[in-house]
């Protein structure tokens, strides 16, 4: 007679930020007597690298403060962590990962989580010292040390990081120099008068803008004296890379697992990827933008977290689901907040998607109250049925719960129709009597008209 | 890198670079440099014009014949039904 024996079966998760770690949340959730194990190559995990440009900027005290748990959080929750542990393979046939130290590891059920890396700037001189890739906490608390003494700072580059760095710098006193192949600050997504009142911003802070220039070569004998730029050369004592994010898929795709056209592993809504058993989330996947059905890679922090989650929940025997995304964004630059969903006209014309467009320039608060702000919102609609199909803003506050309110419009369906007639709170302290959003769909609605 | 990947990539930079110019003319902003080189002036002044031509749900089917996570099941927009309460 056989004697059976029962099982836990065993999560392994390869990577310990946002995604890994709401993974391994989500496989406890689906039931607390699975076994989870995450591998992450550093020393810490629960902390947010959001934070590190606001840490630098002095606008939060310290780096400590951007963690969420210690490490025994995580013990007590039977999270079983193995910090500054390499995966060096993963065996899709035998369910096992080979990592450095440790020897081959079996599981049960994979879950991808290995983020991004920057894109390789590709010009001499990338292995001087001096290069700083905002990434791991430790290394952003020996680099806050540099900045101190740092005269002259590069920013390679006006991602959102870019962006969130250049005011960082410039608020330290460090002479700032921001340097981008495109026309202005964060062409590949936020639109030209949307950007405006940034780069003024910049200006008054005393930030260099150096657009439609590309970086040719770092300068230096052992570290970084110049950045060399189809402009000129730059003095500096660091560059910023803030290339994009391209997702970290090597092991992945190495092991056989699909690859989409953005560059992310190939998953469903359950996370689950072309093999069994094997789920991925975060910035290593892609998701289908919800208006488009455009595979998109690379997108926040909380997205990380919930396709993490539902990743882990999936992958510890339950049932979640994930949904093609709307993206609402946004991001301090300069003295201004700016955001969005979706997308915006740029992005719109690139694609060819024709819209019906409405603006508006209204105010944060009663006209009358201390610290009014501005707030310019502008509305994208699908011709005809006059659906929402994307936004942009800047302004001074409000930002951010407009763009998940837009966001979630989206995804429903409001047309501008609907936002024209949206009731809005009106506090003088907080709310202004006319909404910016009904405001730009009732010119939507006029544009629209005329056409 | 894939074709697929390949393709999107490029096209993705120089649709967007044109786009770029289209929407810095309007606002009269600054606008992207001109093309340098011959594949420059290939995807600007050759492929993204062609592009345009073609019709947006032509142009969506084509990109949803690209590989990756949207050629996977996703469950439908949610759709309200009936009062909540």
């Amino acid at each position: 007679m056989t004697e059976e024996v029962c099982r836990v079966p065993k999560t392994v998760i390869v990577g310990g930020g946002a995604a890994g770690l709401g993974a391994a949340g989500g496989v406890k959730a689906a039931d607390p007597g699975n076994e989870v194990v995450v591998y992450t190559q550093f020393e810490d995990v629960a902390y947010s690298p959001c934070g590190i440009p606001y840490v630098h900027a002095k606008e939060i005290p310290t780096f400590e403060a951007l963690f969420l748990a210690e490490k025994e959080a995580y013990v007590r929750a039977g999270i079983d962590i193995h910090y500054e542990r390499t995966v060096e393979k993963i065996d899709l046939r035998d369910k096992t990962v080979q990592v450095a130290g440790e020897g081959k590891v079996a599981w049960d059920r994979l879950v991808v989580a290995t983020g991004f890396d920057y894109a390789d700037p590709g010009v001499p001189g990338g292995d001087l010292d001096g290069l700083y890739y905002v990434k791991n906490i430790r290394r952003a608390m020996e680099w806050d040390k540099v900045l101190d003494t740092a005269k002259a700072a590069v920013v390679v580059h006006a991602t959102p990081l870019g962006l969130e760095m250049v005011t960082a710098l410039a608020h330290r006193g460090i002479e700032t120099h921001l340097i981008d192949p495109h026309p202005w600050p964060l062409a590949e997504m936020a639109d030209p008068d949307i950007m405006a009142p940034v780069e003024e911003s910049w200006r008054e802070l005393g930030v260099h803008l150096h657009f439609n220039t590309t970086l040719e070569a770092f300068v230096g004998e052992g570290r970084i004296r110049a950045v060399r730029t189809s402009g000129g050369e730059l003095s500096a004592d660091l560059a910023v890379v803030a290339t994009h994010k391209e997702a970290n898929n090597a092991l992945a795709a190495a092991a056989g697992l699909k690859v989409g056209s953005a560059g992310g592993l190939v998953v469903d809504e359950h996370m689950r990827t072309s093999a069994p058993d094997v789920y991925a989330a975060g910035d290593c996947v892609e998701i289908p933008h919800g208006v488009t059905g455009v595979g998109l890679q690379g997108l926040t922090g909380s997205h990380a977290y919930a396709q993490g989650k539902t990743a882990g929940v999936n992958a510890g025997g339950g049932t979640r689901s994930y949904r093609p995304v709307y993206v609402p964004w946004g991001t301090p630059a300069g003295k201004w907040i700016i955001g969005g969903a979706s997308f915006g006209e740029t992005t719109a014309k690139a694609l060819g998607i024709p819209y019906v467009l409405g603006t508006a320039q209204g105010i944060s608060r009663a006209r009358y109250y201390p610290g009014v702000k501005p707030v310019k919102v502008k509305l994208l609609a699908e011709p005809g049925s006059l659906r929402l199909i994307g936004a942009q803003m800047v302004g001074g506050e409000g930002i951010k719960e407009r763009a998940d309110f837009l966001a979630t419009a989206i995804k429903f369906g409001l047309t501008l129709g609907d936002l024209a007639v949206m009731e809005n709170v009106y506090s003088p302290a907080i709310g202004a009597l006319v909404e910016p959003i009904a405001a730009a769909a009732q010119n939507g609605l006029d544009n629209a008209k005329k056409a | 890198m894939a074709f697929g990947r390949w393709l999107r990539a490029n096209a993705e930079h120089y649709l967007m670079i044109a786009a770029q110019d289209r929407v810095a003319r309007t606002y009269g902003a600054n606008r992207p440099r001109p093309p340098h080189g011959v594949r420059e002036i290939f995807w600007l002044r050759i492929f993204a014009p062609v592009y345009g031509l073609i019709p947006w749900s032509v142009r969506r089917a084509v990109i949803h014949l690209m590989p990756g996570s949207h050629r996977r099941s996703w469950p439908a927009p949610p759709k309200p039904s009936g009062p909540a309460v």
